[in-house]
């Protein structure tokens, strides 16, 4: 094999090792839930209030998930400073998804004022494109093989949503089904990884160490 | 070559030090990163910890690892990490070994 690139893929194995706690996943999981929450949240709270009630949710659990892992995962697992390389692609990383979450931000707004113009499906299908290719460009930078199905997934959920919606009535555009099932799944997948990992990795005795 | 010489080893040029395939995986994790700390190069290299220190002296005595105290919070947390020194000779070891398996005829 190649000298360079041995060292490469050792380099991303280490770096996939270090972030594979299934954190991430619970993150995402819990995040779809932003999609699904306010909806039953906003017949009492109104429509405003339903979504910036779940903010301040979002950042405990943000929080939580965070000191988890540097007081229960990192003392198992170890931590690594990463190289030039993975800084690099972790800021253009960053970028991306700031990016990414303006477009849609940008298309959120747009279709809050072409709610009754367009049709569902060209709203689905927007969003699914700009999701498809965000979870696309992060799955790449980040070498990281699950944030594709994940992009997959997430894309098909409004126009699955969409398709519920108009051949079965599903309220609110299918997303309560779509995006709570999604946020199951991701949930659930990351609880698997993590308790795997914890179990693999028990807490370390480094008394053996001079 | 006549019978009474002996032939030349070509492995002789290698860092003694870095050949041993512990201390080289070490160095090879070393490398690619800025640094580590030892719980997750234990897990990594699967070795115990008796035998890592033992590798990890040996490296830090001649001087191609460093330690960089610190602290997570207020327990201590130490991680080790390549001085220029052991770069410069992980990059030579690797250069070397290209050299004499390049030489190999087919």
């Amino acid at each position: 094999m190649n000298n360079a690139k041995s060292l490469k893929n050792l380099e991303r194995d280490m770096f996939r090792n270090s972030v594979q706690d299934g954190i991430l996943d619970i993150q995402l999981g819990l995040m779809l839930l932003m999609f699904v929450l306010p909806i039953y949240l906003s017949p009492s709270l109104g429509d405003f209030w339903s979504s910036v009630v779940f903010l301040p949710l979002w950042l405990l659990v943000i929080f939580g998930l965070r000191a988890f892992r540097k007081k229960v995962v990192h003392p198992r697992v170890g931590t690594i400073q990463y190289g030039a390389y993975r800084k690099k692609r972790l800021v253009r990383t960053n970028i991306i998804i700031l990016v990414v979450n303006v477009i849609a931000l940008i298309l959120g707004i747009l279709s809050f004022f072409q709610f009754n113009i367009v049709s569902g499906w060209v709203i689905s299908a927007r969003f699914s494109v700009i999701i498809l290719i965000g979870f696309s460009l992060a799955g790449y930078m980040l070498d990281f093989p699950r944030i594709y199905l994940y992009g997959i997934l997430i894309s098909a959920a409004p126009i699955v949503g969409e398709y519920l919606y108009q051949n079965f009535g599903a309220s609110h555009h299918g997303f309560p089904i779509t995006f709570g099932f999604l946020s199951a799944a991701l949930t659930t997948t990351g609880l698997i990884i993590l308790i795997r990992l914890l179990k693999k990795y028990p807490p370390h005795d480094k008394e053996g160490l001079v | 070559m006549s019978e009474n010489e002996t032939p030349e080893n070509p492995l002789a040029d290698l860092d003694q030090i870095i050949h041993a395939p512990a201390r080289l995986r070490i160095l090879m994790m070393l490398y690619v990163v800025e640094s580590l700390d030892y719980v997750f190069l234990k897990n990594q290299t699967a070795m115990s910890w008796g035998n890592l220190a033992t590798h990890l002296n040996k490296l830090e005595d001649a001087g191609y690892i460093g330690v960089k105290k610190g602290y997570q919070g207020k327990k201590p947390q130490s991680q080790i990490l390549l001085t220029p020194q052991g770069r410069t000779a992980f990059r030579n070891y690797k250069s070397t070994l290209q050299q004499v398996l390049d030489d190999l005829p087919e």
